[in-house]
């Protein structure tokens, strides 16, 4: 296919070129556009970044390329994607069959997965995964394989790689696991590599480094790679040029530098706006339909008369100043704390013997002590198993602390007996990180939200209590006529305000965020956080809000404590904590997270040009 | 690993504690006098006290349960009398005046009815369950795990509800419904194509060539106790298939560019068999304890056609020792299963 009058005209030095790409897919409720006129080409040797939230279908593009995607339900109406294989020249891989496709598969491209938890086959080792795409591809016995394996995960920079081959997934670290799926994909030294949200399920931290490692290997093997994310901090450190999706079409196509400074689509400005910024504190979150409207075609338009015209003056429009910062700090200091913890320990055992002697613990909560005071909103930050969530689950008793106590309003909780513990958690609600599982799929949403009510008894009778609840949907932007729908009727952000209004059912004083929008896009996220934060100055509530990711909590909180391994590293305020950070694990936090500003990119872009002239 | 296995071995004794606890009282609960029954004709008083005597149940019940207890434990204390060491056939350890403290094989009794030693009797109908059970169960789990595979593969297709449908009514039909057709259809009216006979053992005594081993007798009775259990594979290993099937990890091998037949046997098939092992040991050790009806019906001898009898003839020791042995079966059978876990899934840990 080589001498094909279509790609006679492609510069040799570009690897794939997408042309026109619809993809559609059919269920029992009809058809559903998933991508459409798709059109992009990528050169060897370079990284194109694809941003978009989820359904934009840029998961769809990256899965049709490998032929990943089911058909049926999926079906590809139009379009080619033209591939220069290193052996058969240019070929268009949807016309590929299946053996011609398999042999392509790892081979050529290969992909890395957002969920390095799941994307392992937990029952073989690391080493076993890996050295199988070896001898497959590469014609090679067991023991070259090996050496082979080993070498690459020194490569991919996992320590003890003797070790992490004859290990199991599930007794590596996230991290470890997402280098061994690189491990995998740079096996046969691929032309081409698909990384679909390869550092979405990762700390901070870590993702930094699984960044560098990407951006190393293209270096070092001049790989092109097609990186997924619904991050624009995460494109802005890593590739040159991005693609926006939204709903299935590309919106903005550009420079990384140029896409991201100067914002063409009403969509990237809005995407841009909506993300909490680190180095502002504002009163209400930019969110997308400030800057776009959509009718009921589906066709996007700018909104001429909406609140803000640029990103910079979303900002600046919103902006809470330092001496209002101050003055607030100072007045909820002043007041008496509500809840006292000192010395709290949560631990768990592991390794019980024979006689159920625990000789180890966990100890994910260890010898913690701070005070809340009423109407703040706390910020519990800390990477993946720092202790925060079990500290949350401590403070109303859903997991038994070990030691030391909680004061409540001048009493220990833990004297509580169960009639007054049920009080406690009447008053402290607590709203969990996924909206999909924490709702019950059989009920309906307005029997939910009616459920807490009815057991603490609350208002004299059913028809008052449905009254409250239609008043809560509309409290968080439902509608009333929502109550008898089921949860799966639902998007996650709207989920995730029926779990808030569920929780507001009770009045509480207290509420407890654990990781609550870390599931949801970030359009979707700007708006539950805006809901919070009005609720909270509507119903002045105490809240704590739980998330590994610092510019969220810094936009909501008042006060931080930043946690790792169990204890508290810092605490202190929000500002202060971000400005001027006493401990080193803090420091390595706040320079870890993406900031996708112009200054950045510029730094990211200077560093990889330094790399190449070497 | 090792004190797994022990602290395990434990618990399960725990559960023949209760196991024997229940079923004594339960058993003396029942109506029926074994004594009545052994003297029969002969009921003058003198004799059939004679009898109450000899089998001990001239005593209170609590009485009768602790002698019973110390009979069955393996460390126990027992009068020093030379009747008694042959009786029980133990190691002295520790000599306490007229009694002594000794380490034996758990001593069973002997049957009521034909004073046979309960151990002998059990061993003689051990095999014949063993061999059963063991056959039904191969052709279940490996038919079970092919027909899922295939169901699952071709979701939705008319193979696929073909199998499942099938399955249903294989899970459905009540055993001694399947038990009795499947003796009259191929051991009776079919028999002269099938060659099959309507009962028989697997060893036979010729009168010219002596004991001889007639593996066509099991197919029949093998062939009934498997359909439940392979209609259950079934079922299961087609739907944890499917589960696996669309896990992440197969989108991976898929990626990596391996063939069908690697991601489905390599990579699917060892994630999708840990719930079908749970029904497979379900299974097994329920059919190690004896396939009543099967074993009624095809007159098999195996424990299932004894504990009948037993329970029938209110022969305490028998009823007993079947339930007793059953229940160590289990327990063996639930280890072994747990061993087996870890060996598939290493996520699995034997220690707690």
């Amino acid at each position: 296919m080589s001498n094909n009058t279509e790609t006679s005209f492609f510069d040799p030095r570009l690897l794939i070129v997408v042309q026109n790409l619809t993809v559609q897919f059919t269920n029992d409720e009809g058809t559903n556009i998933a991508i459409k006129n798709v059109d992009f080409q990528l050169y060897k040797g370079q990284i194109l970044g694809i941003v978009g939230e989820s359904g934009s279908g840029k998961s769809v593009t990256s899965l049709t390329i490998l032929q990943l995607l089911n058909i049926p339900p999926a079906e590809i109406k139009t379009g080619k994607i033209w591939f220069n294989s290193r052996l058969k020249g240019w070929i268009d891989l949807i016309k590929l069959n299946r053996n011609e496709i398999i042999d392509l598969r790892g081979k050529e491209i290969s992909m890395i997965f957002q969920e390095p938890m799941t994307s392992l086959n937990p029952v073989y080792t690391c080493g076993n995964q890996v050295a199988e795409a070896l001898m497959l591809h590469e014609k090679i016995n067991w023991k070259e394989a090996k050496t082979r394996s080993l070498e690459l995960f020194s490569k991919v920079k996992l320590p003890q790689p003797e070790r992490i081959f004859d290990s199991y997934p599930h007794q590596i670290s996230g991290g470890q696991k997402q280098r061994v799926m690189i491990a995998m994909a740079i096996s046969c030294k691929p032309a081409l590599i698909i990384a679909d949200e390869p550092t979405t399920a990762l700390d901070v931290t870590v993702q930094a480094t699984i960044l560098d490692l990407l951006e190393s290997i293209r270096t070092e093997l001049g790989t092109s790679i097609l990186f997924i994310t619904h991050d624009l901090g995460v494109i802005a450190e890593i590739s040159e040029e991005v693609m926006v999706m939204y709903k299935g079409k590309i919106v903005e196509k550009g420079l990384t530098l140029d896409v991201l400074a100067n914002p063409q689509h009403p969509y990237t400005r809005g995407l841009l706006a909506c993300r909490p910024k680190l180095d502002f504190k504002l009163k209400v979150l930019p969110i997308v339909s400030d800057f776009m409207a959509t009718d009921q075609d589906g066709n996007i338009s700018e909104r001429r008369n909406g609140p803000f015209s640029s990103v910079g003056e979303a900002i600046f429009m919103n902006l809470i100043t330092v001496d209002e910062i101050n003055q607030r700090n100072k007045e909820l200091v002043q007041q008496e704390p509500v809840l006292k913890v000192k010395n709290l320990k949560t631990y768990f055992p592991i390794g019980k013997g024979l006689f159920r002697n625990a000789k180890h613990f966990v100890k994910a909560v260890d010898d913690v002590t701070f005070d809340i005071y009423p109407g703040e909103t706390i910020g519990l930050v800390g990477e993946s198993g720092c202790g925060k969530t079990t500290l949350g689950r401590t403070l109303i008793r859903l997991v038994e602390p070990s030691s030391g106590s909680i004061l409540y309003n001048g009493r220990d909780i833990s004297s509580y007996k169960s009639t007054e513990l049920r009080q406690l958690r009447r008053e402290m609600q607590i709203i969990f990180q996924d909206p999909y599982s924490s709702l019950n799929p059989r009920m309906t949403i307005g029997e939910a939200i009616m459920e807490p009510m009815r057991i603490h008894n609350m208002l004299g009778s059913e028809k008052e209590r449905k009254d409250r609840v239609v008043e809560l949907l509309e409290t968080v932007n439902l509608n009333g006529e929502h109550f008898n729908r089921y949860p799966h009727e639902f998007s996650g952000g709207q989920r995730q305000r029926i779990c808030i209004a569920r929780a507001l059912a009770l009045n509480p004083k207290f509420l407890i965020c654990d990781e609550s929008v870390s599931a949801l896009d970030v359009s979707v996220q700007a708006q539950v956080l805006n809901l919070i934060n009005y609720l909270k100055e509507k119903f002045n509530f105490t809240c704590i809000f739980i998330s590994h990711d610092l510019s969220v909590v810094k936009f909501m909180a008042d006060r931080i404590i930043v946690m790792n391994k169990g204890v508290i590293e810092e605490l202190g305020f929000s500002e202060d904590i971000y400005n001027n950070p006493q401990s080193q694990y803090t420091r390595n936090l706040i320079s870890a997270i993406p900031k996708g500003t112009v200054e950045d990119i510029r730094k990211a872009h200077k560093r990889r040009m330094e790399v190449k002239k070497l | 690993m090792f004190s797994y296995i022990i602290q395990r071995l434990l618990y399960g004794s725990l559960v023949i504690l209760g196991v024997l606890i229940v079923v004594f009282f339960i058993f003396h609960a029942l109506p029926g006098d074994p004594v009545a029954m052994m003297a029969g004709q002969r009921s003058d008083v003198s004799t059939r006290e004679a009898i109450a005597k000899d089998l001990g149940l001239d005593k209170s019940l609590g009485d009768q349960f602790l002698l019973y207890l110390n009979d069955v434990l393996p460390i126990s204390i027992h009068q020093n009398t030379l009747e008694n060491e042959s009786k029980y056939e133990y190691q002295k350890l520790v000599t306490l005046g007229e009694s002594v403290l000794v380490i034996k094989v758990p001593y069973l009794r002997r049957s009521f009815q034909n004073h046979k030693l309960v151990s002998s009797i059990l061993y003689e109908h051990m095999s014949g369950t063993f061999w059963l059970a063991l056959t039904a169960m191969i052709f279940a789990t490996v038919l079970g795990i092919t027909f899922g595979v295939i169901a699952a593969l071709k979701q939705n297709s008319f193979t696929d509800h073909f199998l499942v449908t099938t399955s249903i009514l294989g899970i459905s039909a009540p055993s001694f419904v399947v038990a009795i057709l499947m003796a009259v259809l191929f051991g009776f009216y079919w028999a002269d194509y099938t060659g099959l006979n309507l009962t028989g053992q697997l060893w036979v005594t010729h009168p010219m060539e002596g004991r001889q081993l007639e593996i066509k007798n099991i197919i029949l009775p093998a062939f009934t106790l498997g359909i439940r259990p392979l209609s259950i594979i079934v079922q299961l290993t087609r739907s944890s298939m499917l589960d696996v099937l669309s896990q992440d990890y197969i989108r991976t091998a898929k990626a990596k560019g391996l063939s069908t037949r690697t991601i489905i046997f390599k990579h699917a098939l060892k994630n999708a068999l840990n719930p079908v092992i749970t029904a497979v040991s379900g299974w097994l050790a329920s059919l190690m304890a004896g396939a009543f009806f099967v074993e009624l019906i095809f007159n098999w001898k195996g424990l299932g056609l004894i504990s009948i009898k037993a329970v029938e003839n209110l022969d305490f020791p028998v009823v007993m020792g079947c339930t007793l042995f059953i229940a160590l079966v289990f327990i063996v059978i639930n280890i072994l299963v747990d061993i087996l876990y870890a060996v598939v899934d290493p996520r699995v840990k034997l220690n707690h």
